[in-house]
């Protein structure tokens, strides 16, 4: 059991101290989160509280840079061998947290632990074929198909030591018990974990031994997860933790004007849509018709789109921190389809002129299924689209519901539209075509995020080409293609790229990076 | 025998107490003013908070007329969505004070016979009760509200679940309630039982439950009206609780304690009014209606004069 | 008496096998426990397969006399969420909430019961005020109420800590706050926060029943006879309002453990109420019916304290009971 320290010390006194203790000085960190990473084990569980905590802890072959760009890491470099898949070269002389040497068995059973039947992260290893260790600092990981993007999908695959992962019983990530690896760690990144109470406070400090220069200068990190965004706030502005993140967009004014404090915006990955049941025989939740579904008819999914103001939604919702997005994927991704970049236009006349060619003249209701905890304002969102879309006669009953609830009852095709946010783990085009997009088969494990079963023959035949296309343009023309489709029949209607809002005192320097991870090794105390 | 009920209906002796007691006069204008204002809100209200199709985000967050930015059509500002805030708690007050008083109505009933019947008859009846009380205690009342849901979401055509939405909530909060009733029922029952008027009555032969309703109940009004009028403000809080949880009502009508809960979100942003005038309404009614609580009963209390 | 309190312990492992089972019944409303464990790009198949490992496709019955046999050997199973022991959580969370809630239990007596028998013998200002003012407490959402008091003392004046527990002692394992000068100030904020519905309802309750004993004729002869008022008021008639008090503390701690849901997130105060609070979020199964089944045990422990209370308080009662 672990006791907790924490100074109470008003804001005054603390900076007193900070310029007291002086630069060579220990200088902890403070940081507070929403949610506390559920396990320390990187193959257990594919969620980015765990993925962004244990980036500081564990490495993989390669690593994103600040521009979210590929960079070597535990690889020094890599290539592809023809179109059977990629070699990884290994760094030498990289040792873990317990000092044992890092090779390239150690990749091969993190492959092993990482793609087994009680990993979480399984689905990065779909395409690959086998595995084989070339010598110590060699490894060559063949695919089924020529694969581009391997690299790029494995960033946050982190490797694990055989030896400390074997020797204390956790060989394989355990999804019924804990095993040593749930709340230990052994990695080869910049921090080491050295105190862990689980949803109070978890301890790091910087890993001597390693490999790479630390840009750094904070010699204790402590973090806490603090649910309620009010008292997070609270925290920071009593000087108790250094930063926190996110922050509500609402208080981001009064933040900023304040003294002693930074705001630091970005955008993030995700991009909010809304998604049609595209299938359905009937609607689901009308009050006044049976028997037929009205957005089977691109016309009727056109005017709910152009019925839509989403400039209003980012000044007024989002505090106008949000960017317009015209396709699944927001600009800063790879395969972003700059030729498809403009949006329908708002224009509340000709979604009426559209309802009454399809015979909708005079409206009709239905069922908008919305989440109230999982993105950022997104009850709020929902109520002001509903607000839209009545305007041309497409009366939304609106369900606000948790999340926890939300997604079994999307699996359940309880809605007649619906809210999605959906950020690519690859940061790459293909990832939402080939969840979203792509007809569901679950066989091949496709579309199966697509919960209105919109279905497209030629997006189908698109998508393998675009996954194992080698080369860039005859790939950016096969991703265009599809979003024109996608964006022609209106498929979704994508709205807006949430933004991240992070907040700090200004004695704090950090880089913000699109994935929301929270990258311990760039954050300077001043 | 129904001397004490005779006492209820006495309204000349009841208007008499209450015409020389200022603070009560106070309390029912203030009480009248809001019920009233809730009860009429379509006729009242400047505009339909429910009606969507008439509200204009560009219209959100307006602060209250008379301030720097304010608008006139607005006269206390408008809420996030564009509602004029004025008209929505005006609506979002009936639609609380409608599930607020059917459940604690609700609670009442069920929580006072219970806690008289246990009281009294004690034994096996009480035993069996009061463990039903552990157990709804137990339960925290979220998870009664999702019981409740579920159960009614299972039985009900997907259409209909929303037209008993009332149903369900004062079903949800009423079941959340009523231990407090029952368990103050029985304790001060255990009392009265041996008092002697009860033992006279019992002598006389009396039925048990008309010794119950008309000799006890009324000397035990007192607890009784403490947590009907506490719990008022408890079940329009909790109602407001259950809708984030997507039990309450349709998130485009806000009941007056969804508002608050909506406005807590802007404490901090510089938008007061928005968390200020719902809460303001709230603690207004509750502080009435506690005063109108007590004034009544020291009025009809047999043994307060 | 041994015998009441037999009855009442075999009719406690009633009242457990009752909650548990309800709990069961409404976990599949609570949302679904794979869909919260899993990253978005984990297939269905995947998912199906947990679902099987863990048991939830097995008939609710099955599932239930599965949880309940563990349950008797001890066996509280692992979290979904964090793959934890059960017990352990709940355990490491235990002496957060029972001290926050014996805090606020305190401040709702200590402040509660003076200011009840003073609201029922003064009227004035200071009576009024104080009906007022704890009216305006139970208005007022629990979260707003702590917000404002963390923005209040820990924000603007710094006096107090805004979030956690302060600095803990550890007696064995039971990590306690009253060792420390943190740990106390720590306890404030949150105590008070959640004691003020608790105060409101004692406070008005002593006062309806002071007011009640004081109309009756012992009270009025007493009078009469000229007894010391202090006495007389002390003596006979709080004595006589004791029963419904004892009844309040044993309210008092349902709804504290309650309420202390929504006090412990605002404050994330690390106690069994924030864990419950995030394994709802979670759908922690687990977590949840063994919580469940925790509070159940202690509503039935504390209830027969008060019916034993009873007996011991009023001689009236104690004749009731006999022939039960």
């Amino acid at each position: 059991m672990t006791v907790i320290f924490r100074r109470s010390l008003s804001v005054g006194f603390a900076a007193l101290w900070l310029t007291a203790s002086g630069v060579t000085q220990a200088e902890t960190f403070k940081w507070a989160g929403t949610t506390d990473p559920q396990t320390m084990d990187p193959h257990a569980t594919n969620s980015a509280p765990v993925l962004g905590f244990l980036n500081n802890v564990y490495e993989g072959l390669v690593r994103r840079n600040k521009e979210m760009k590929i960079e070597p890491a535990l690889a020094e470099s890599w290539e592809q061998i023809g179109s059977d898949g990629w070699r990884f070269n290994l760094r030498e002389g990289v040792t873990f947290h317990d000092g044992s040497a890092f090779t390239a068995d150690d990749v091969l059973f993190s492959y092993e632990r990482a793609s087994s039947e009680d990993s979480d992260v399984r689905s990065w290893f779909a395409p690959v074929d086998s595995v084989a260790v070339v010598d110590d600092y060699t490894i060559d990981f063949l695919t089924k198909a020529p694969n581009p993007l391997f690299p790029d999908s494995i960033a946050n695959f982190m490797i694990m030591d055989r030896d400390w992962t074997t020797s204390n019983e956790a060989a394989r990530p355990s999804r019924e018990a804990e095993n040593f690896a749930t709340r230990n760690t052994n990695g080869t990144g910049a921090f080491t974990v050295t105190s862990r109470d689980p949803g109070v406070k978890t301890t790091l400090q910087p890993f001597d031994g390693w490999w790479d220069t630390l840009e750094s200068n904070i010699t204790e990190a402590v973090f806490t997860p603090i649910g309620e965004s009010a008292t997070g706030m609270a925290a920071l502005l009593s000087g108790e933790i250094d930063f926190i993140s996110p922050i509500p967009l609402q208080d981001v004014p009064r933040m900023k004007e304040r003294d002693g404090f930074t705001v630091h915006e970005g955008v993030e990955a995700r991009v909010l849509m809304f998604g049609f049941a595209h299938q359905a025989d009937s609607l689901k939740f009308s009050d006044d018709l049976t028997g037929e579904n009205p957005f089977k008819d691109v016309r009727v999914r056109q005017a709910a789109y152009q019925a839509i103001n989403v400039d209003a939604l980012i000044d007024k919702v989002m505090r106008g921190s949000a960017q317009p997005a015209s396709q699944l994927v927001s600009s800063a991704m790879k395969g972003y389809s700059e030729a498809k970049s403009e949006r329908l236009a708002y224009d509340p006349d000709a979604a009426m002129q559209l309802m009454k060619d399809a015979g909708y003249e005079d409206g009709f209701s239905f069922g908008l299924q919305c989440p109230n905890d999982r993105y950022i304002n997104d009850e709020a969102i929902c109520k002001a689209a509903a607000s839209m879309f009545a305007k041309v006669g497409l009366n939304a009953k609106l369900t606000a519901m948790p999340v926890r609830n939300y997604w079994p009852e999307l699996r359940e095709d309880n809605f007649d539209m619906y809210l999605l946010g959906w950020s690519p783990g690859t940061f790459d085009a293909e990832h939402p075509i080939r969840f979203l997009a792509h007809t569901p088969n679950s066989e091949k494990k496709l579309g199966s995020w697509n919960f209105g079963d919109y279905s497209n023959a030629r997006v189908d035949e698109l998508l393998p080409m675009i996954q194992t296309e080698l080369d860039e343009d005859t790939r950016q023309a096969m991703i265009d293609e599809t979003t024109e489709l996608l964006q022609q029949e209106i498929a979704y209607i994508p709205m807006y790229v949430q933004p991240l809002i992070w907040a700090s005192k200004d004695t704090i320097e950090l880089t913000q990076r699109t994935d929301n991870f929270f990258i311990l090794r760039w954050v300077t105390v001043n | 025998m129904i001397n004490a009920w005779l006492r209820w209906s006495r309204e000349n002796e009841l208007a008499y107490l209450f015409f020389r007691n200022p603070v009560a006069i106070v309390a029912a204008i203030i009480a009248i003013l809001c019920i009233g204002g809730a009860v009429l809100s379509p006729w009242l209200a400047a505009t339909d908070p429910y009606d969507i199709a008439s509200l204009d985000i560009m219209d959100s967050l307006i602060p209250p007329a008379w301030s720097e930015s304010g608008d006139a059509r607005f006269f206390i500002g408008t809420d996030d969505q564009g509602r004029d805030l004025l008209s929505a708690i005006l609506y979002g007050t009936r639609l609380s004070l409608l599930v607020g008083f059917l459940a604690i109505t609700f609670a009442s009933v069920l929580g006072v016979t219970v806690g008289l019947m246990a009281g009294y008859f004690g034994g096996r009846f009480d035993a069996i009760m009061m463990r039903i009380a552990d157990i709804q205690l137990s339960l925290p009342a979220i998870l009664t509200a999702l019981l409740v849901d579920g159960i009614a979401k299972g039985l009900l055509p997907r259409g209909q679940h929303d037209n008993l939405m009332i149903v369900v909530l004062t079903v949800a909060i009423g079941l959340s309630l009523w231990v407090n009733f029952a368990r103050t029922v029985r304790a001060t029952t255990f009392v009265e039982r041996n008092k002697e008027y009860v033992q006279s009555c019992e002598i006389m032969g009396m039925h048990p439950f008309r010794i119950m309703f008309t000799h006890i109940l009324p000397n035990i009004m007192g607890p009784i009206l403490v947590i009907l009028t506490v719990d008022l403000a408890v079940a329009v809080l909790l109602e407001a609780t259950l809708s984030f949880l997507g039990v309450g009502v349709p998130a485009n009508q806000p009941s007056l304690g969804t508002l608050i809960r909506i406005g807590t979100e802007y404490m901090f942003s510089g938008e007061w009014w928005i968390v200020i005038f719902p809460s303001a309404m709230l603690i207004l009614m509750i502080i009435s209606i506690n005063v109108l609580g007590d004034f009544l009963r020291d009025a009809l209390n047999p043994r307060m004069r | 008496m041994l015998a009441f309190v037999l009855r009442r312990l075999a009719q406690s492992i009633f009242v457990m096998l009752a909650v548990s089972l309800i709990a069961f019944s409404l976990f599949r409303f609570v949302g679904d426990p794979i869909a919260q464990m899993v990253g978005q790009e984990t297939s269905i198949e995947d998912q199906e397969n947990i679902r099987e490992r863990l048991g939830l496709n097995d008939p609710l019955t099955t599932q239930y006399v599965r949880f309940v046999s563990n349950l008797s050997q001890a066996e509280f199973g692992y979290s979904y969420r964090t793959r934890q022991p059960v017990s352990e959580m709940i355990l490491s969370r235990l002496p957060a909430t029972l001290e926050l809630g014996a805090i606020s239990l305190v401040i709702s007596l200590i402040v509660g019961i003076p200011a009840g028998i003073y609201t029922a013998l003064k009227r004035g200002f200071l009576s009024n005020a104080l009906l007022v003012a704890t009216l305006v407490g139970i208005s007022i959402p629990t979260f707003v109420i702590g917000i404002f008091l963390i923005y209040l003392f820990g924000v603007s004046l710094g006096w107090l800590p805004t979030f956690g527990r302060g600095q803990t002692v550890a007696l064995g394992w039971w990590q306690t706050n009253f060792l420390t000068v943190s740990g106390w100030k720590a306890l404030i904020l949150p105590g008070v926060t959640l004691g003020v519905y608790q105060l409101t309802l004692t406070m008005r309750l002593v006062r309806a029943e002071m007011q009640e004993v004081l109309k009756t004729d012992y009270i009025k002869f007493a009078t009469a006879r000229g007894i010391n008022y202090r006495s007389l008021y002390l003596n006979h008639a709080f004595r006589n309002t004791l029963v419904p008090v004892v009844t309040i503390i044993g309210l008092q701690l349902g709804g504290i453990i309650a309420f202390s849901i929504v006090t412990e997130s605002v404050f994330q105060w690390p106690g069994m109420g924030l864990l419950f609070l995030e394994s709802i979020r979670y759908v922690d199964i687990p977590v949840m019916s063994v919580y469940l089944v925790l509070i159940a045990l202690m509503f039935v422990v504390i209830n027969l304290v008060v019916d034993l209370l009873y007996f011991a308080i009023d001689p009236r009662v104690r004749l009731r009971g006999s022939h039960d």
